[in-house]
Protein backbone atom coordinates (compact mmCIF):
# COMPACT_ATOMS: atom_id res chain seq x y z
CA UNK A 1 0.00 0.00 0.00
CA UNK A 2 1.65 3.81 -0.84
CA UNK A 3 0.43 6.36 0.77
CA UNK A 4 -2.03 7.91 -1.73
CA UNK A 5 -4.30 4.35 -1.30
CA UNK A 6 -3.47 5.37 2.43
CA UNK A 7 -4.94 8.50 2.76
CA UNK A 8 -8.29 6.89 0.26
CA UNK A 9 -8.64 4.41 3.29
CA UNK A 10 -8.25 6.91 6.18
CA UNK A 11 -12.13 7.53 6.25
CA UNK A 12 -12.39 3.46 6.13
CA UNK A 13 -9.92 2.79 8.71
CA UNK A 14 -11.12 5.61 10.85
CA UNK A 15 -14.74 4.03 11.14
CA UNK A 16 -13.92 0.35 11.08
CA UNK A 17 -14.86 -0.41 7.97
CA UNK A 18 -12.00 -2.25 6.22
CA UNK A 19 -11.64 -6.20 5.75
CA UNK A 20 -8.58 -7.44 7.55
CA UNK A 21 -6.11 -7.82 5.10
CA UNK A 22 -6.35 -4.37 4.27
CA UNK A 23 -6.23 -3.35 7.61
CA UNK A 24 -2.86 -4.81 7.81
CA UNK A 25 -1.03 -3.33 4.76
CA UNK A 26 -2.83 -0.06 6.40
CA UNK A 27 -1.25 -0.58 9.50
CA UNK A 28 2.17 -1.62 8.17
CA UNK A 29 2.69 1.44 5.44
CA UNK A 30 1.58 3.64 9.06
CA UNK A 31 4.38 1.91 10.61
CA UNK A 32 6.55 2.21 8.35
CA UNK A 33 5.24 6.08 7.01
CA UNK A 34 6.34 8.67 9.23
CA UNK A 35 4.49 11.58 6.52
CA UNK A 36 1.34 9.01 6.65
CA UNK A 37 1.33 8.50 10.86
CA UNK A 38 1.46 12.38 11.37
CA UNK A 39 -1.11 13.02 8.62
CA UNK A 40 -3.63 10.33 9.83
CA UNK A 41 -3.34 11.69 13.65
CA UNK A 42 -4.41 15.24 12.11
CA UNK A 43 -6.70 13.56 10.48
CA UNK A 44 -8.18 11.91 13.40
CA UNK A 45 -8.23 15.31 15.26
CA UNK A 46 -10.06 17.68 12.31
CA UNK A 47 -13.03 14.33 12.52
CA UNK A 48 -13.18 14.37 15.92
CA UNK A 49 -13.51 17.87 16.54
CA UNK A 50 -16.38 18.05 13.50
CA UNK A 51 -18.25 15.30 15.50
CA UNK A 52 -17.78 17.80 18.56
CA UNK A 53 -18.89 21.04 17.20
CA UNK A 54 -21.17 22.49 19.91
CA UNK A 55 -24.46 21.87 18.37
CA UNK A 56 -26.45 24.77 17.74
CA UNK A 57 -29.71 25.73 20.10
CA UNK A 58 -33.14 26.67 18.38
CA UNK A 59 -34.89 29.66 19.80
CA UNK A 60 -37.69 29.24 21.91
CA UNK A 61 -40.27 31.02 19.08
CA UNK A 62 -39.55 28.59 16.54
CA UNK A 63 -42.10 25.80 16.92
CA UNK A 64 -44.61 28.92 17.77
CA UNK A 65 -43.75 30.73 14.70
CA UNK A 66 -43.70 28.12 12.44
CA UNK A 67 -47.62 27.48 13.39
CA UNK A 68 -48.10 30.76 12.54
CA UNK A 69 -46.88 30.55 9.28
CA UNK A 70 -48.38 27.97 8.32
CA UNK A 71 -51.77 28.97 9.72
CA UNK A 72 -51.02 31.97 7.17
CA UNK A 73 -50.10 29.60 4.59
CA UNK A 74 -53.34 27.45 5.24
CA UNK A 75 -55.88 30.97 5.32
CA UNK A 76 -54.32 32.04 2.00
CA UNK A 77 -53.97 29.00 0.50
CA UNK A 78 -57.22 27.16 -0.13
CA UNK A 79 -58.91 24.99 -1.95
CA UNK A 80 -58.25 25.49 -6.07
CA UNK A 81 -61.44 26.53 -7.00
CA UNK A 82 -62.18 29.01 -4.00
CA UNK A 83 -58.42 30.24 -4.84
CA UNK A 84 -59.47 30.56 -9.07
CA UNK A 85 -63.02 32.22 -8.06
CA UNK A 86 -61.02 34.77 -5.41
CA UNK A 87 -58.42 35.74 -8.30
CA UNK A 88 -60.65 36.65 -10.88
CA UNK A 89 -63.55 37.98 -9.03
CA UNK A 90 -66.45 37.17 -11.65
CA UNK A 91 -69.79 36.78 -10.37
CA UNK A 92 -70.92 33.48 -11.18
CA UNK A 93 -73.68 34.41 -13.57
CA UNK A 94 -70.77 35.96 -15.82
CA UNK A 95 -68.85 32.61 -15.71
CA UNK A 96 -71.94 30.57 -16.37
CA UNK A 97 -72.74 33.01 -20.01
CA UNK A 98 -68.95 32.51 -20.77
CA UNK A 99 -69.05 28.48 -20.10
CA UNK A 100 -72.42 28.44 -22.65
CA UNK A 101 -70.66 30.72 -25.35
CA UNK A 102 -67.62 28.41 -25.60
CA UNK A 103 -69.86 25.30 -24.98
CA UNK A 104 -71.58 26.72 -28.44
CA UNK A 105 -68.76 28.20 -30.54
CA UNK A 106 -67.22 24.24 -29.65
CA UNK A 107 -70.55 22.80 -31.16
CA UNK A 108 -70.97 24.90 -33.92
CA UNK A 109 -66.77 23.85 -35.01
CA UNK A 110 -67.41 19.99 -34.37
CA UNK A 111 -70.90 19.62 -36.81
CA UNK A 112 -69.63 22.24 -38.96
CA UNK A 113 -69.83 19.91 -42.57
CA UNK A 114 -66.58 20.04 -43.31
CA UNK A 115 -65.17 18.49 -39.96
CA UNK A 116 -65.71 15.21 -40.30
CA UNK A 117 -65.53 15.11 -44.42
CA UNK A 118 -62.58 16.66 -43.80
CA UNK A 119 -60.32 18.62 -45.64
CA UNK A 120 -60.19 18.26 -49.00
CA UNK A 121 -57.61 19.88 -49.86
CA UNK A 122 -55.01 17.07 -48.32
CA UNK A 123 -56.55 14.42 -50.19
CA UNK A 124 -56.32 15.63 -53.81
CA UNK A 125 -54.77 14.44 -56.20
CA UNK A 126 -53.41 16.76 -58.50
CA UNK A 127 -52.97 15.35 -61.66
CA UNK A 128 -51.75 16.94 -65.30
CA UNK A 129 -51.35 15.72 -68.57
CA UNK A 130 -50.23 17.43 -71.56
CA UNK A 131 -50.00 14.49 -73.67
CA UNK A 132 -52.35 11.53 -72.13
CA UNK A 133 -54.09 9.40 -75.11
CA UNK A 134 -57.44 8.78 -75.26
CA UNK A 135 -56.64 5.23 -74.44
CA UNK A 136 -54.76 5.80 -71.29
CA UNK A 137 -57.88 8.17 -69.97
CA UNK A 138 -60.05 5.05 -70.78
CA UNK A 139 -57.82 3.28 -68.75
CA UNK A 140 -58.28 5.10 -66.15
CA UNK A 141 -61.95 5.00 -65.69
CA UNK A 142 -62.59 1.39 -66.63
CA UNK A 143 -59.79 -0.50 -65.08
CA UNK A 144 -58.85 1.73 -62.12
CA UNK A 145 -61.25 2.74 -59.93
CA UNK A 146 -63.49 0.05 -60.16
CA UNK A 147 -61.81 -2.34 -57.91
CA UNK A 148 -60.03 -0.22 -56.21
CA UNK A 149 -60.96 0.57 -52.39
CA UNK A 150 -60.21 3.93 -50.59
CA UNK A 151 -57.08 6.13 -51.39
CA UNK A 152 -55.07 3.68 -53.05
CA UNK A 153 -53.00 4.82 -55.46
CA UNK A 154 -53.25 3.88 -59.01
CA UNK A 155 -51.54 3.70 -62.24
CA UNK A 156 -51.71 4.68 -65.73
CA UNK A 157 -52.81 1.24 -68.10
CA UNK A 158 -49.63 -0.50 -69.08
CA UNK A 159 -50.97 -0.69 -72.77
CA UNK A 160 -49.64 3.04 -73.39
CA UNK A 161 -46.62 3.10 -75.69
CA UNK A 162 -45.52 6.02 -74.34
CA UNK A 163 -43.10 6.36 -71.06
CA UNK A 164 -44.01 6.32 -67.60
CA UNK A 165 -42.72 9.72 -66.31
CA UNK A 166 -44.60 11.30 -69.71
CA UNK A 167 -48.00 9.86 -68.14
CA UNK A 168 -48.83 12.31 -65.36
CA UNK A 169 -52.51 12.46 -63.54
CA UNK A 170 -55.28 13.61 -65.99
CA UNK A 171 -57.43 15.69 -63.50
CA UNK A 172 -57.99 17.26 -59.95
CA UNK A 173 -59.84 14.65 -58.13
CA UNK A 174 -60.97 14.22 -54.76
CA UNK A 175 -60.74 10.90 -53.41
CA UNK A 176 -63.54 11.80 -50.43
CA UNK A 177 -65.93 13.43 -53.32
CA UNK A 178 -65.21 10.17 -55.63
CA UNK A 179 -65.50 7.76 -52.80
CA UNK A 180 -68.97 9.37 -51.63
CA UNK A 181 -69.81 9.56 -54.99
CA UNK A 182 -69.53 5.87 -55.50
CA UNK A 183 -66.28 5.77 -57.75
CA UNK A 184 -64.33 8.36 -59.88
CA UNK B 1 -41.68 3.44 22.79
CA UNK B 2 -41.85 6.65 20.62
CA UNK B 3 -43.74 6.55 17.07
CA UNK B 4 -41.64 6.37 14.56
CA UNK B 5 -41.65 9.67 11.37
CA UNK B 6 -43.71 6.96 9.27
CA UNK B 7 -46.79 6.56 11.87
CA UNK B 8 -46.87 10.21 12.80
CA UNK B 9 -46.83 11.38 9.37
CA UNK B 10 -49.55 8.52 8.86
CA UNK B 11 -51.67 10.35 11.72
CA UNK B 12 -50.96 13.98 10.15
CA UNK B 13 -52.43 12.60 6.75
CA UNK B 14 -55.25 11.37 8.39
CA UNK B 15 -56.20 15.15 9.38
CA UNK B 16 -54.13 15.01 12.73
CA UNK B 17 -52.29 18.34 13.01
CA UNK B 18 -50.51 17.31 16.96
CA UNK B 19 -48.86 14.35 14.77
CA UNK B 20 -46.67 17.00 12.39
CA UNK B 21 -46.33 19.32 15.23
CA UNK B 22 -44.51 16.03 16.78
CA UNK B 23 -42.62 16.14 14.07
CA UNK B 24 -41.52 19.45 13.98
CA UNK B 25 -40.24 19.02 17.98
CA UNK B 26 -38.70 16.29 17.21
CA UNK B 27 -36.87 17.22 14.19
CA UNK B 28 -36.58 21.16 14.10
CA UNK B 29 -32.68 21.33 16.33
CA UNK B 30 -30.68 19.09 13.73
CA UNK B 31 -32.79 20.65 10.95
CA UNK B 32 -31.61 24.05 12.24
CA UNK B 33 -27.91 22.78 13.05
CA UNK B 34 -27.57 20.95 9.26
CA UNK B 35 -28.61 24.13 7.73
CA UNK B 36 -26.21 26.63 10.40
CA UNK B 37 -23.49 24.17 9.52
CA UNK B 38 -24.05 24.28 5.78
CA UNK B 39 -24.27 28.08 5.41
CA UNK B 40 -23.11 29.64 8.04
CA UNK B 41 -25.46 31.69 8.87
CA UNK B 42 -27.36 31.18 12.05
CA UNK B 43 -29.71 33.53 12.25
CA UNK B 44 -30.96 32.57 8.47
CA UNK B 45 -30.97 28.95 9.41
CA UNK B 46 -34.07 29.06 11.19
CA UNK B 47 -35.95 30.80 8.18
CA UNK B 48 -34.56 27.89 6.32
CA UNK B 49 -35.95 25.41 8.41
CA UNK B 50 -39.40 27.00 8.95
CA UNK B 51 -39.43 26.76 5.10
CA UNK B 52 -38.23 23.20 5.02
CA UNK B 53 -41.19 22.13 7.22
CA UNK B 54 -43.46 24.82 5.58
CA UNK B 55 -43.10 22.81 2.32
CA UNK B 56 -43.16 19.31 3.98
CA UNK B 57 -46.49 20.34 5.84
CA UNK B 58 -47.59 21.53 2.68
CA UNK B 59 -46.80 18.67 0.42
CA UNK B 60 -47.38 16.13 3.59
CA UNK B 61 -50.35 14.53 1.58
CA UNK B 62 -48.40 13.14 -1.15
CA UNK B 63 -45.56 11.74 1.14
CA UNK B 64 -45.32 7.79 0.99
CA UNK B 65 -44.71 5.87 4.08
CA UNK B 66 -41.98 3.70 3.85
CA UNK B 67 -41.06 4.41 -0.18
CA UNK B 68 -38.84 7.00 1.33
CA UNK B 69 -37.39 7.77 5.24
CA UNK B 70 -38.39 10.77 6.58
CA UNK B 71 -35.15 12.18 7.57
CA UNK B 72 -33.93 11.47 4.03
CA UNK B 73 -36.99 13.81 2.08
CA UNK B 74 -36.66 16.38 5.08
CA UNK B 75 -32.81 16.61 4.43
CA UNK B 76 -33.49 16.51 0.61
CA UNK B 77 -36.00 19.63 0.69
CA UNK B 78 -33.50 21.25 3.51
CA UNK B 79 -30.33 20.80 0.94
CA UNK B 80 -32.47 22.55 -2.10
CA UNK B 81 -33.41 25.30 -0.14
CA UNK B 82 -29.63 26.20 1.03
CA UNK B 83 -28.49 25.47 -2.14
CA UNK B 84 -31.22 28.14 -3.44
CA UNK B 85 -30.08 30.35 -0.91
CA UNK B 86 -26.50 30.41 -0.77
CA UNK B 87 -27.06 31.09 -4.98
CA UNK B 88 -29.64 33.91 -4.35
CA UNK B 89 -26.28 35.23 -1.85
CA UNK B 90 -24.34 35.05 -4.37
CA UNK B 91 -26.46 37.32 -6.41
CA UNK B 92 -27.50 39.33 -4.18
CA UNK B 93 -23.75 40.04 -3.19
CA UNK B 94 -25.03 40.61 0.15
CA UNK B 95 -23.13 37.50 1.85
CA UNK B 96 -23.79 37.08 5.31
CA UNK B 97 -21.74 35.66 7.55
CA UNK B 98 -22.17 33.65 10.83
CA UNK B 99 -21.01 36.46 13.65
CA UNK B 100 -19.66 33.60 15.54
CA UNK B 101 -17.92 32.37 13.06
CA UNK B 102 -16.36 35.78 11.76
CA UNK B 103 -15.55 36.75 15.78
CA UNK B 104 -11.94 37.15 16.30
CA UNK B 105 -10.98 33.92 16.94
CA UNK B 106 -8.16 35.27 19.37
CA UNK B 107 -10.87 36.69 21.42
CA UNK B 108 -14.27 35.33 23.37
CA UNK B 109 -17.39 36.31 23.70
CA UNK B 110 -18.97 37.21 26.36
CA UNK B 111 -20.49 34.05 26.89
CA UNK B 112 -17.37 31.97 26.09
CA UNK B 113 -15.98 33.82 29.47
CA UNK B 114 -18.74 33.51 31.34
CA UNK B 115 -18.47 29.69 30.60
CA UNK B 116 -14.87 29.84 31.72
CA UNK B 117 -15.57 31.68 34.83
CA UNK B 118 -18.54 30.02 35.99
CA UNK B 119 -16.52 26.38 35.58
CA UNK B 120 -12.73 27.73 36.64
CA UNK B 121 -14.10 27.45 40.50
CA UNK B 122 -15.62 23.74 40.65
CA UNK B 123 -13.61 22.05 38.38
CA UNK B 124 -10.01 21.63 39.88
CA UNK B 125 -8.70 20.28 36.65
CA UNK B 126 -9.65 23.20 34.76
CA UNK B 127 -7.15 24.46 32.69
CA UNK B 128 -8.05 27.75 30.85
CA UNK B 129 -5.21 27.25 28.19
CA UNK B 130 -7.03 24.10 26.95
CA UNK B 131 -10.31 25.53 27.07
CA UNK B 132 -9.29 28.30 25.12
CA UNK B 133 -7.15 26.17 22.69
CA UNK B 134 -10.55 23.95 22.34
CA UNK B 135 -12.91 26.73 22.14
CA UNK B 136 -10.25 28.15 19.20
CA UNK B 137 -9.99 24.54 17.30
CA UNK B 138 -14.06 24.50 17.31
CA UNK B 139 -14.23 28.33 15.64
CA UNK B 140 -11.34 27.14 13.17
CA UNK B 141 -13.15 23.73 12.42
CA UNK B 142 -16.41 25.57 11.69
CA UNK B 143 -15.27 28.18 9.29
CA UNK B 144 -13.00 26.05 8.14
CA UNK B 145 -16.49 23.97 7.20
CA UNK B 146 -17.98 26.72 5.52
CA UNK B 147 -15.19 27.03 2.85
CA UNK B 148 -15.22 23.68 1.92
CA UNK B 149 -16.70 23.20 -1.53
CA UNK B 150 -20.69 22.43 -1.50
CA UNK B 151 -20.18 19.43 -2.90
CA UNK B 152 -17.86 18.34 -0.21
CA UNK B 153 -19.73 20.19 2.73
CA UNK B 154 -23.37 18.22 2.48
CA UNK B 155 -22.02 14.85 2.85
CA UNK B 156 -19.89 15.55 5.41
CA UNK B 157 -21.88 17.69 7.69
CA UNK B 158 -24.70 15.03 7.11
CA UNK B 159 -22.26 12.45 8.18
CA UNK B 160 -20.00 13.99 10.76
CA UNK B 161 -22.03 16.38 12.26
CA UNK B 162 -25.95 14.73 11.60
CA UNK B 163 -24.49 11.30 12.46
CA UNK B 164 -26.59 10.27 9.20
CA UNK B 165 -25.61 6.51 7.46
CA UNK B 166 -24.01 6.03 4.08
CA UNK B 167 -27.31 5.14 2.56
CA UNK B 168 -29.09 7.69 3.43
CA UNK B 169 -26.82 10.42 2.61
CA UNK B 170 -27.12 8.55 -0.79
CA UNK B 171 -29.95 8.71 -1.34
CA UNK B 172 -30.33 12.65 -0.33
CA UNK B 173 -27.11 14.08 -2.21
CA UNK B 174 -28.61 11.05 -5.13
CA UNK B 175 -25.29 9.69 -5.51
CA UNK B 176 -23.75 6.45 -5.54
CA UNK B 177 -22.73 5.14 -2.29
CA UNK B 178 -19.21 4.66 -3.27
CA UNK B 179 -19.32 8.02 -4.65
CA UNK B 180 -20.44 9.54 -1.17
CA UNK B 181 -18.00 7.93 0.53
CA UNK B 182 -15.13 8.75 -1.46
CA UNK B 183 -16.72 12.82 -1.22
CA UNK B 184 -16.81 12.36 2.47
CA UNK B 185 -13.00 10.58 2.45
CA UNK B 186 -11.82 13.88 0.25
CA UNK B 187 -13.76 16.57 2.79
CA UNK B 188 -12.34 15.18 5.69
CA UNK B 189 -8.71 15.22 4.05
CA UNK B 190 -9.55 18.74 2.67
CA UNK B 191 -10.86 19.93 5.97
CA UNK B 192 -7.79 18.08 7.80
CA UNK B 193 -5.40 20.19 5.59
CA UNK B 194 -7.33 23.14 6.43
CA UNK B 195 -7.12 22.92 10.51
CA UNK B 196 -3.30 21.83 9.81
CA UNK B 197 -1.77 24.98 10.53
CA UNK B 198 -3.76 25.37 13.92
CA UNK B 199 -2.71 21.68 14.70
CA UNK B 200 0.59 22.88 14.07
CA UNK B 201 0.63 24.51 17.10
CA UNK B 202 -1.51 22.27 19.65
Amino acid sequence: MNCLQTKDNFSAYFEDSLDNQTIQQFDSHIAACASCQKEYHQFQISVKATKQLPEIEPSPNFVPLLWEQISDEKTRNGPFLQRLYDLFNIPKWAIGGILILVLAGAGTFIFHDDFFIGDKQSNDVIVYSDSISDEDQQNITTDQFSPRGFGGSYSIGTNSSQPMQQQYILKRVSYTSASLAGGL
Amino acid sequence: MPESDDELMQRYQKGDEEAFNCIVRRHHKPLVNFIARFTGDRDNAEDLAQDTFIRMFKAANRYKPGRAQFKTWMYFIARNLCKNEIRNRGRRERYRVDNVITKDHTSLGNEDQIDLIATAPADKSFQPEVAIERKELQETTKKAITELPEKYRFPLILRDIQGLSYEEISKILELPNGTTKSRINRARLMLKDKLKPFMELL
